[in-house]
């Protein structure tokens, strides 16, 4: 089942009991983000939650926690809620490799129904704005699909770029930008900043489920996202033409901001409470001039709350993280079993794989750090054996605690590439990274007591199934 | 609403402008300093919008503001 925008999901959601409707009024702050921060501690199958009735609004729709459980995101997936993460993570990956699938351009997009231009963008009047942490410099949008193209080569597909990105509203028709300089829209900035020119850019919001997926998964910048949407829906993504750009937008999209940012201008933004769970301070950043809104009648305004880890920015980027860097260190090490880079945007990742001779755990640990998604993250990796699930912290612990020998297995690398907003970093940007060898020394590394290893009995799988079975049954 | 607030809550800055009023009318503003940006809805609890209630640690000075590094730098421009 493949959802051509966020209504339809939303109703999907319902159906399955994932979508909770809160129609007493409620204030914009600090109701709203307080209830989303909420869901992240009432359990892993949070629902959705929808507000109708917000004090001040009139016609505000806003749906928060979309992505926010594992259920939810089982079922963004076409899945059934209850399939397991490290299932949808086996799920995820098999789906890549029909990528790329190309997409269905159509013409009648919704948002086509309504439009702002020039003088009378007034992004307030179309958006239901409102604050998510205390001492967040202002609203945010921080769950838009956001597309830009390569200036010194705009017509290659695969190039242009669609990503998520945090944006501060600065004013009625302004916008304040963060582009990590990692990640694929500062390469434009910065091949158009280098020409001063303006970068020209399309803001979509309240999207279909997978489009956020792939919005915020990190691809290899010359793959096209809409390309892996088709891949993971089992289906071409739908898109749409957009009227000021051109670019290339999502067909079913809420709302489509267009406009560009401004050449070579930094302005103060933030802060802003972040994923790392931490506020990145007060930095000068890019400014976006929108010069044209199109949006559905009656749009529904989709947000996230994130803070303190888990939220639902989790949920979102968790397994769409952990997938490229499975499928980028299989390709050079086989061995690698499974990947879990669902801590922090995989800040930290745990690696299971086997040996092929001593030393060679650390060589994967190494590689992940050099992945251009590790380059930016990945500041420390644990490597398990192969018949350790890294999904299941508790065997993860086991494996640190029994094999680990801190003097050979845990290694730091000074003043390496990190992304600015890991708290940590020291200057911002630069980061020590450690990995640590919790995986059974092979020879030629001879060390340890590692010759009796007690193992599950061998009718154990069979078992842990019936119990399964049983306890389905039970209801 | 009657008037703006008279100093930002964050940097104590005098300027302040209206970004947008309640749908229905009367029930809030949304309003902005001049000089760091901030942003904040009248009707937001005091830790969000009065100077005195504001805390210390989110308070910006001229200073913070003017030294506050580029995220991503300018580049050079290309001759
Ligand atoms: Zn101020």
């Amino acid at each position: 089942m493949a959802y051509d925008d966020l209504r339809s999901f939303l109703d999907t959601l319902e159906k399955e009991g994932q979508l909770l409707r809160i129609t007493d009024e409620v204030l914009p702050e600090p109701d709203l983000a307080a209830a989303a921060n909420a869901t992240g501690r009432i359990g892993e199958n949070a629902p959705a939650l929808h507000f109708d009735n917000v004090k001040g609004f009139t016609d505000a729709r806003i749906a928060m926690n979309v992505h926010g459980s594992w259920a939810n995101h089982a079922l963004a997936l076409g899945l059934p809620k209850n399939t397991p993460v490290k299932e949808q993570v086996e799920e995820f990956a098999r789906r890549w490799d029909a990528f790329p699938v190309a997409p269905e351009r159509r013409e009648d997009a919704p948002w086509r129904e309504n439009t702002q231009e020039g003088e009378d963008v007034d992004v307030f009047s179309v958006l239901p704005l409102f604050r998510l942490n205390d001492g967040d410099g202002g609203f945010y949008l921080d769950k838009a699909a956001v597309v830009s193209r390569d200036p010194d080569d705009p017509d290659d597909f695969g190039k242009q770029n669609v990503g998520t990105y945090r944006i501060q509203v600065i004013g009625t028709n302004r916008l304040a930008f963060q582009p990590v300089p990692m990640h694929d829209v500062a390469q434009h900035l910065r091949k158009a900043e280098e020409k001063g020119e303006d970068l020209p850019i399309a803001i979509t919001l309240g999207n279909d489920p997978v489009m956020a997926i792939v919005a915020g998964m990190p691809m290899a910048y010359d793959q096209s996202e809409y390309e892996m949407a088709g891949a993971l829906r089992g289906a071409p993504a739908p898109i749409a033409t957009a009227p000021l750009t051109g670019f290339d937008v999502p067909w079913g999209s809420e709302v489509v901001i267009e406009g560009v940012i401004e050449s070579r201008k930094r302005q103060i933004e933030g802060p802003f409470g972040e994923f790392t769970g931490h506020y990145s301070g007060g930095r000068r950043m890019p400014v976006i001039r929108v010069d044209r809104v199109s949006y559905r009648t009656n749009p529904v305004f989709e947000s996230l709350y994130l803070g303190m880890p888990w939220t639902e920015c989790d949920y979102l980027v968790g397994p769409n993280t952990c997938v490229p860097l499975l499928k980028q260190l299989r390709a050079e090490f086989p061995e690698v079993q499974a990947v879990n880079a669902m801590y922090t945007h995989g800040l930290m990742v745990i690696i299971s794989t086997a040996k092929r001779y001593g030393g060679f755990a650390k060589a994967v640990g190494m590689r992940a750090m050099t992945t251009p998604h590790g380059l930016g993250y990945v500041a420390q990796v644990i490597l398990v054996d192969e018949d350790v699930d890294p999904f299941n912290l508790p065997q993860v612990m086991w494996a640190m605690s029994a094999k680990v020998n801190p003097k050979d297995d845990v290694v730091v690398i000074p003043n390496l590439s990190v992304l600015e907003l890991a708290p940590a970093a020291q200057p911002a940007g630069i980061s020590s990274k450690m990995i640590i060898d919790a995986t059974t020394p092979v020879a030629p590394d001879i060390r340890g007591n590692f010759s009796t290893p007690a193992k599950d009995l061998p009718e154990t799988a069979e078992w842990a199934a019936r119990l399964q079975r049983l306890i389905a049954a039970r209801g | 609403m009657n008037h703006l607030p008279v100093e930002c809550p964050r940097c104590a800055f005098a300027e302040i402008s209206l970004l947008a009023t309640s749908p229905v009318p009367g029930v809030w503003d949304v309003v902005q300093c001049g000089r760091c940006l901030y942003t904040w809805r009248t009707i937001e609890p005091a830790r969000r919008t009065q100077r005195d209630a504001y805390p210390d640690t989110f308070k910006l000075t001229e200073a913070d503001i003017e030294n506050a590094i580029e995220v991503p730098a300018v580049p050079p421009l290309l001759k």
